[in-house]
């Protein structure tokens, strides 16, 4: 157990049939914190991220948040406590509309219009959604500003989409939407999947940019991502997988030069025949330059 | 203890697998289909009536050989699953999963009408000439067909079996079916793999139908829907996709069946196959032979709603249809205002419906439960003396409770299962009023509910009566449009679009199905409750399978979660048979007819999905 | 902005909504000259058969009874309205029969549940509502415009425990019944007038009428050790258990109710119907000429010997036909007249009278019967 981390993650396990997808992995996240989790594709991030974020059921292991422990707690109650998590592929709500998707975001922190009490909490709900009394209005009105706000990080991207369903929206906004869902819930600690998968160069870097701002707020991160160029300007450290073990782990440097996690790379990125793919771990351009 | 012990069991065992063997029958069609093209094959059922007569004409009327009977069958079987396919379902493509449900149900109305218009009907005997031996089994005995039955079943089974995962054709099938858009990459011509599928798996229907006929010596044009129901439970414990599991399904499901009437008689026999397809669903939806747990598949989402945007009425417009509406009885046309109030007690309960599978998703096909549970609540406590204004709002209420609990086994489902699910406990809703005989008066049915009586002022004749449902209509409609508007609209439609999303983000996706469950509960019950007290006697077929059906295409036909395309729905679907009265034995045709054209040209529905 | 689009669309929607229900005929069309009775009963859906039974029999009826002159020189004529055994169409039809004036009796529905919901329109709208096929106990309490020439069941059932408790000496009677409010109300009566002859009902089963298969309820039915068997069923669903009843083996005497008297059951039981025994109220060898001319004729007609569903429309159609000649064609004239009539007789019932009470008809004379070689005889 690290002192002063947000989030620990010890001996995480998953078994599928034959199959071990996560291996024993120890994750561990301090306050403010941006930690990112690299590996070639199948070896196992995401499906770590599911266990740690509730969605799977690990097999082995244990997870606390600020001390307290949160194995294989349902994912409603994760949010409750301030883990938001967007998804490999991104989930918006395709029929609702962007201000609905963000507003969904805030249902943990919605006090007036559900209230916590036992037995009579359903017919409570449905009356004050009926009647909607002031502190209801209020509070829905409140939040409609926040999530204006929010959306307002992002320029004209989704401000002037407000009220289309995202179904409509392009891929790049949709995954916007997904973030600022996140940022909905006021998380404690943000867990981002691939959030620039399949994106061009320059909506890719715009996400960069969001990110770092996020960053910037002082927000405990944890991303996935392929792209390392991105992983390594943002995170103050790294962790690689590979076949479900962690095999590296430590400053975004130290982990670039780890010939184990080249070697990962290398060998994963051989398709078909013999033929060893580009011997760089920075396949998108610039890095090599910048880096040197 | 003894008494049951002293059962003769293995009577009761080879009358099971007798009966078994014919479930198994039409379960291995359903299973190819359904791995194969991923929906439930509602026409399933009216295939096998179809090879029942085509089998007749050719074994009785024609006097064909019984070999020429079987391969006629299994041709024409072939050639109406292959239409079936071409016109139905390839149409569709991948709209949403609820159109090949609703299109192939509209395809087997159309099927089974066609039969009845034909050939009449009464039940028509199919006399084939058989060996006459029989094999004494126990204290009992079975005979050739049988036997016949049986091994075509394993036959079937093993024959699939051997072409899906022995030949080249069987693999593209397989192929298919896990991705048909890889297999397209892969050169493989999936219409006609699915063609021939839908043709395979017809042949077999039909060929059960006619053998089945032959065992029985009688057909009828109304046994699809039933043997259809009973080969979906057989699935569902054999595994859905699974070919030979089905046999095994089906065979099981015989056993359970008999065994149930062994021990607690014939009537609750149907309540056995409902409760064990309920169970499996919740405890073993792969099917009993599933191995292990499997890793979740990406969960649907939003597969069920076509991407629409709902019409918006403009207010003006709405108040003066509700003028207009309450001008009706003044046109002096008493029967033209019964219709209506008819068409307004299917809108309200509609308006609860398609809050249920339009707003939150959960497409159910047992809401004619909770019709019932209002119905019967009313009805025995106004018989007992409480008064009908009071009467009506604590049967709502009870329906909300009761209904609630009820629907909660199906929280857990996902798709399809929603569907099989609610079926199911709509069924065992119906079989256990029918049983409860102290509580209900089971078969006999209730009798002498009073009529509408509010505080003194007579709500029973004609014309206050439809004021009455169309006040109820209007007040229902608003609240529940309210509610769509505050923050439980978008917390229902995001569990409908992505539950696992909504999860994520604090949505008790259970509380809030919960939710939606007691408001619409409350307003089925009480459209039910007025129902009864209209009828003034009602039984546990007062409310039906047809009824949820009914209900479930007028919700879709007004756009799902669209509560004016549910009134505007209902109006139509009750008022326009009764404007082609006089095309009567035509009605059931237009309405399957009309049903597919909905689902391929309009799938949104009337005023667009919400 | 898609306001403009959709008003023109919802204009023009609810102008074809209002043409139509102007449209909508005020009633049946018939001409001004005939004498015209409204049938509600099932066209389509799964009771379907029952309607095509009536249509045979109304219509063989009518030929005679408008070669005769019809009513006074009007002919009679009727329009059957396709409830599908629904309770929501059977209301809607019953408002539209009340409102028709040319109107003047109203026969069906088929089922219990959809007469008795329309009954109380027809009791208020003073039309008469003729259930010749329902025989719930309650059917004509909900008023004095409820009236049914429908089989009495408690004449009926004991009609069944004189053949099998005093004639066959059954002492330990299995029932087999469908679970409808008839056959509940059948069996029920049957229990109670068995016990009265000094015989034990040792099991019942009640099986939906949708039921194909009985093996696992035969199979429990013989585990409680009877010595016959009764059914209270249909012609086909009994045709069906017969058949079943001998494939597994079982040679215990059946007793039918009078319902399975059709050549249909003896087609499906096939020779399984051999040695049933069973109750008919018309038979090929009554002295009666109404029977005879009524089996002569619809053999004639349809090629196929008429069963008790075509005799009782057979039957209602000349009841009504005789109360309009003698009391008149209106409605009250109707009602009060069925109140009246008596000494017609009829296929079913050699003398025709409506108990002022119940307004139903006693009277049945019904003849033992046995099936042998295929043929429903005289049980002697």
């Amino acid at each position: 157990m690290i002192s002063g981390a947000l989030l620990t993650a010890r001996g995480i396990t998953r078994r599928f049939g034959g199959i071990t997808a996560v291996d024993g992995v120890d994750l561990s996240v301090r306050e403010g914190e941006f930690l990112s989790v690299i590996g070639p594709n199948g070896a196992g991030k995401t499906t770590l991220f599911n266990l740690i974020s509730g969605q799977d059921r690990m097999d082995a292991g244990r997870v606390t948040l600020d001390g307290r422990d949160i194995t294989n707690l349902a994912p409603r109650r994760m949010a409750e406590i301030g883990v938001a998590r967007t998804f490999q592929h991104g989930r918006v709500f395709g029929n609702l509309s962007v201000m609905d998707n963000v507003l969904i975001g805030c249902h943990t922190r919605l006090k007036a219009a559900r209230p916590r009490m036992p037995v009579i909490a359903p017919v409570v709900e449905i009356l004050r959604a009926l009647i909607r009394p002031a502190s209801v209005k209020a509070e829905e009105a409140a939040m409609r500003a926040e999530v204006r706000e929010i959306l307002a990080t992002f320029g004209d991207r989704l401000t002037p989409r407000l009220d289309q369903p995202t179904y409509s929206l392009s891929y790049a906004n949709r995954r916007r939407v997904e973030i600022a869902r996140a940022l909905a819930l006021h998380p404690r600690i943000l867990i981002l999947d691939e959030p620039t998968a399949g994106m061009n160069e320059s909506e890719t870097a715009e996400m960069q940019g969001i990110i770092a701002d996020l960053k910037a707020e002082g927000r405990t991160i944890l991303l996935i991502e392929h792209k390392l160029d991105m992983v390594m300007r943002l995170s103050d450290r790294v962790m690689a997988m590979d076949n479900g073990k962690v095999i590296s782990e430590g400053t975004p440097a130290m982990v670039r030069n780890d010939p184990k996690v080249i070697e990962a790379y290398l060998g994963h990125s051989t398709i078909g025949g013999d033929e060893p793919a580009e011997a760089s771990l920075m396949p998108e351009a610039g890095l090599q330059t910048a880096e040197g | 203890m003894d008494a049951i012990l002293a059962l003769p069991w293995f009577d009761f065992t080879v009358s099971g697998l007798v009966l078994g063997s014919i479930y198994a029958l039409m379960a291995v069609g359903l299973a190819l289909i359904f791995g194969v093209a991923n929906l439930i094959n509602f026409a399933h059922g009216a295939v096998f009536t179809v090879g029942a007569y085509i089998g007749w004409t050719c074994a009785v009327a024609l006097g064909l050989p019984l070999w020429a009977s079987v391969l006629l069958v299994a041709l024409g079987g072939a050639a109406v699953g292959a239409l079936i396919e071409v016109i139905a379902i390839r149409p569709l493509n991948r709209q949403s999963r609820i159109a090949p449900l609703l299109a192939t149900i509209g395809v087997g109305l159309i099927l089974d009408q066609t039969v009845h218009m034909i050939f009449g009907a009464n039940p028509r005997p199919l006399p084939v000439a058989m060996p006459a031996w029989r094999l004494t089994i126990g204290s009992g005995s079975v005979g050739p067909i049988d036997i016949t039955i049986f091994v075509t079943g394993v036959i079937a089974a093993a024959v699939l079996y051997g072409f899906l995962f022995h030949t080249k054709l069987g693999m593209a099938v397989r192929a298919t079916a896990q991705d048909d858009d890889a297999a397209k990459q892969m050169g493989v011509n999936i219409h006609a793999v699915n063609m021939a599928v839908f043709a395979i798996a017809s042949a077999l229907g039909a060929i059960a139908g006619l053998l089945v006929g032959i065992y029985y010596n009688a057909i009828d044009p109304n046994t699809s829907f039933q043997i259809m129901l009973k080969g979906m439970v057989a699935i569902v414990i054999g595994g859905m996709a699974n070919v030979p599991g089905a046999i095994g399904g089906g065979l099981i499901l015989g056993l359970i069946e008999s065994y149930g009437i062994a021990l607690f008689g014939a009537s609750y026999r149907n309540l056995f196959a409902f409760s064990v397809l309920l169970v499996m669903l919740l405890v073993k939806p792969n099917g009993i032979f599933a191995r292990g747990r499997e890793r979740q598949a990406e969960p649907m989402t939003g597969t069920f709603v076509t991407q629409s945007k709902p019409i918006r009425l403009p207010g003006w417009l709405l108040v003066l249809a509700v003028i207009v509406a309450a001008l009706v009885p003044f046109a002096g046309k008493p029967y033209v205002t019964q219709v209506m109030t008819n068409a307004l007690l299917y809108a309200l309960a509609g308006i609860s419906l398609t809050l249920i599978a339009g707003t939150v998703g959960l497409i159910s096909i047992g809401h004619a439960a909770l019709l019932a549970i209002g119905a019967y609540a009313s009805a025995l406590l106004t018989i007992a003396g409480l008064p009908v204004a009071i009467g009506l709002v604590v049967a709502a209420a009870v329906t909300a409770l009761v209904g609630t609990a009820l629907a909660y086994p199906a929280f857990r489902l996902r798709g399809h299962y929603v569907a099989i699910g609610t079926l199911a406990i709509g069924e065992i809703v119906a079989l256990v009023i029918l049983n409860w005989t102290s509580v209900t008066n089971g078969s006999l049915g209730v009798y002498g509910i009073p009529p509408l009586e509010i505080f003194g002022i007579d709500f029973f004749s004609t014309t206050p009566a439809y004021w009455l449902v169309l006040g109820l209509v209007v007040v229902f409609a608003l609240l529940q449009t309210r509610l769509l508007s505050s923050h439980l609209g978008r917390t229902w439609r995001a569990i409908r679009e992505d539950t696992v999303a909504a999860e994520t983000y604090g949505v008790s996706s259970n509380y809030y199905k919960g939710l939606a469950f007691g408001f619409a509960g409350f307003t089925a019950g009480l459209a039910g409750a007025i129902t009864a007290h209209q009828f003034s006697y009602i039984n546990f077929d007062t409310f039906n399978l047809l009824t949820s059906v009914l209900l479930l295409t007028i919700v879709i036909l007004g756009g799902l979660g669209n509560v004016a395309g549910a009134i505007l729905a209902a109006i139509l679907v009750a008022g326009l048979p009764e404007v082609f009265r006089a095309l009567a034995e035509y009605r059931m045709l237009f309405y399957g007819v009309a049903l597919l054209l909905l689902i391929r040209f309009r799938p949104q529905g009337l005023l667009g999905s919400g | 902005m898609t306001f403009p689009v959709l008003t023109r669309r919802a204009l023009a929607g609810l102008a074809l909504a209002g043409a139509l229900a102007a449209a909508l005929p005020a009633g049946a069309e018939t001409s001004g000259d005939s004498v015209t009775i409204g049938v509600s009963g099932p066209l389509t859906g799964p009771q379907a058969q029952y309607g095509e039974l009536w249509k045979q029999g109304f219509d063989l009826a009518l030929k005679k009874i408008n070669a005769d002159g019809g009513i006074d020189g009007q002919p009679l004529q009727y329009v059957f309205e396709d409830s599908q055994n629904d309770p929501r169409q059977s209301i809607a039809i019953a408002q539209k029969f009340i409102s028709d004036p040319s109107i003047v009796v109203e026969v069906g529905d088929f089922s219990s549940t959809a007469s008795m919901a329309a009954s109380p329109l027809y009791q208020r709208g003073g039309l008469v509502q003729f259930g010749f096929t329902n025989s719930h106990p309650d059917f004509t309490k909900t008023g004095d415009y409820m009236w049914s020439s429908s089989i009495s069941q408690s004449q009926e059932q004991q009609v069944m425990a004189d053949y099998a408790v005093n004639r066959l000496g059954l002492k330990k009677i299995a029932v087999l019944h469908l679970n409808t409010d008839w056959g509940t109300t059948a069996k029920n009566i049957f229990i109670e007038e068995a016990k009265q002859r000094g015989a034990e009902v040792v099991a019942t089963e009640g099986y939906l009428p949708d039921e194909k298969d009985f093996r696992a309820t035969l199979t429990r039915i013989k585990a409680a050790n009877p010595d016959g068997i009764l059914l209270e069923s249909y012609y086909s669903d009994g045709a069906l258990v017969v058949r079943q009843i001998r494939e597994l083996g079982i040679d215990l005497p059946i007793v039918a109710v009078g319902s399975v008297y059709s050549p249909d059951f003896l087609k499906i039981a096939g020779d399984a119907a051999n040695g049933v025994h069973t109750v008919a109220y018309f038979t090929p060898v009554s002295p009666r000429p109404e029977v005879q001319t009524f089996i002569k004729d619809f053999t004639t007609a349809y090629s196929k010997e008429p069963n008790n569903f075509n005799a009782m429309a057979y039957d209602t159609m000349n009841i009504l036909a005789a109360v309009m000649r003698q009391y008149g064609t209106t409605r009250e004239d109707i009602k009060s007249g069925l109140g009246q009539i008596s000494g017609i007789s009829s296929v079913l019932f050699p003398k025709v009278s409506f108990d002022p009470e119940i307004r139903r008809v006693m009277g049945l004379e019904p003849t033992d019967l046995i099936v042998e070689n295929g043929q429903f005889q005289l049980y002697q």
